[in-house]
């Protein structure tokens, strides 16, 4: 019984790894940093798992506890985002795919992303992954109307960052 | 074109250049200790609870303690009464501690970890006050009752000190003691505290101040 259920939850975290992986770019600078956020975003999961089980899909839940953990549980302190650090994931954009000054564009909007707060992260994050601001304020714990004036406040830092 | 647009379309590509963990890399992970702040919480503040009772397992203090109170009833009650403070206390911190599930919003759960954490820190200024308190009631009795003195100090009193002196001298050192301690205990306690939980505070008030 308890096997299935490893595997049950193994293949489905397999399946939606990227949601984890995309939280962990965010919150950390290095491969290490990364790989060992993943870890214990990857052990709460399991460890809420029995918690979730049926209610719904494994999917809904991940984003809030990866992000529970990466800003809340997650104890290794960061360090300070180095501007040296360039080969993080995120930052590795196929080139033939744009333009070089939309290349540019990209690269210091993500420079601009990583260098917000951790709540602010979390707000990018999940509109980045296209969820409404039902989801946002219900993961956060913010009220809706909140959740659409500080985004639009990130909006506006992320333009003055970007033109200045 | 809203600049968040753009970073949106290219972000939803990403797929391809995220790292790819096969069953095995993960199956491995589920079965790897915690290293969360929770269970640093939860280590830490057991020691707390347990470290100003060990302080009475410590030779000189306890002997102190038994010879001038043995058999008075007066301290018989307060140490039960001390032990169901401390078992308020734990049983407080062990329900909140319960409470505490990454499944909730963000700001519920940095909630509940603040406030079983809290419950610690109000443990320890309870402690710190009662040892200070016991300090300085030993420190009075030191110099108003002459019984006192025989029980601390067997030997005789060394030439140019009169017993009044000597009794002044112990109940300032008692008093000095006290609060060197306390302030050492305490600012130990408070870097450890503030330490601990200074990122969950900072985005705690951060999700709170947009709410006003």
């Amino acid at each position: 019984m308890s096997k299935d259920l490893e595997y049950v939850f193994v293949t489905e975290l397999q399946n939606n790894q990227n949601i984890v992986h995309k939280v962990c770019s965010l919150y950390t600078n290095d491969r290490d940093a990364h790989n060992d956020l993943f870890q214990e975003i990857t052990i709460q999961l399991w460890k809420a798992y029995p918690k979730f089980r049926g209610d719904s899909k494994l999917s809904t839940w991940m984003y809030r506890v990866a992000l529970n953990t990466a800003i809340t549980l997650y104890r290794k302190s960061k360090r300070k985002l180095d501007t040296q650090n360039y080969d993080s994931i995120i930052y590795k954009i196929k080139a033939d795919e744009y333009d070089e000054t939309q290349e540019l564009q990209l690269k210091l909007m993500y420079k601009a992303v990583k260098q917000l707060g951790d709540i602010d992260k979390a707000l990018v994050f999940l509109y980045l992954e296209d969820k409404n601001y039902t989801e946002i304020s219900e993961t956060l714990g913010i009220s809706e109307v909140n959740a659409r004036v500080k985004m639009n406040r990130i909006k506006n830092k992320l333009k003055t960052i970007l033109n200045p | 074109m809203d600049e968040l647009e753009i970073l949106k379309k290219d972000w939803q590509k990403k797929g391809d250049e995220l790292p790819k963990l096969s069953y095995n890399d993960i199956y491995k992970m589920i079965w790897k200790k915690s290293s969360s702040i929770v269970k640093w919480i939860f280590i830490i503040s057991i020691l707390e609870f347990i470290l100003p009772n060990l302080l009475l397992l410590i030779p000189s203090v306890r002997t102190n303690h038994t010879e001038i109170y043995y058999g008075n009833n007066l301290f018989i009650w307060l140490t039960i009464f001390q032990y169901l403070i401390i078992f308020y206390f734990m049983y407080q911190f062990y329900k909140r501690y319960k409470e505490i599930s990454v499944l909730d919003n963000a700001k519920t759960l940095m909630k509940n970890i603040l406030r079983t954490r809290k419950t610690v820190k109000h443990y320890v200024i309870y402690s710190l006050s009662m040892i200070f308190l016991t300090i300085l009631l030993m420190a009075v009795s030191v110099y108003f009752n002459p019984d006192m003195l025989s029980v601390l100090y067997k030997e005789k009193i060394p030439d140019g000190l009169t017993e009044e002196k000597l009794r002044t001298i112990f109940a300032i050192s008692f008093i000095i003691a006290g609060i060197i301690m306390t302030i050492f205990v305490g600012l130990v306690y408070f870097l450890l505290y503030g330490l601990l939980i200074k990122k969950l505070t900072r985005n705690y008030r951060e999700l709170k101040r947009m709410e006003v």
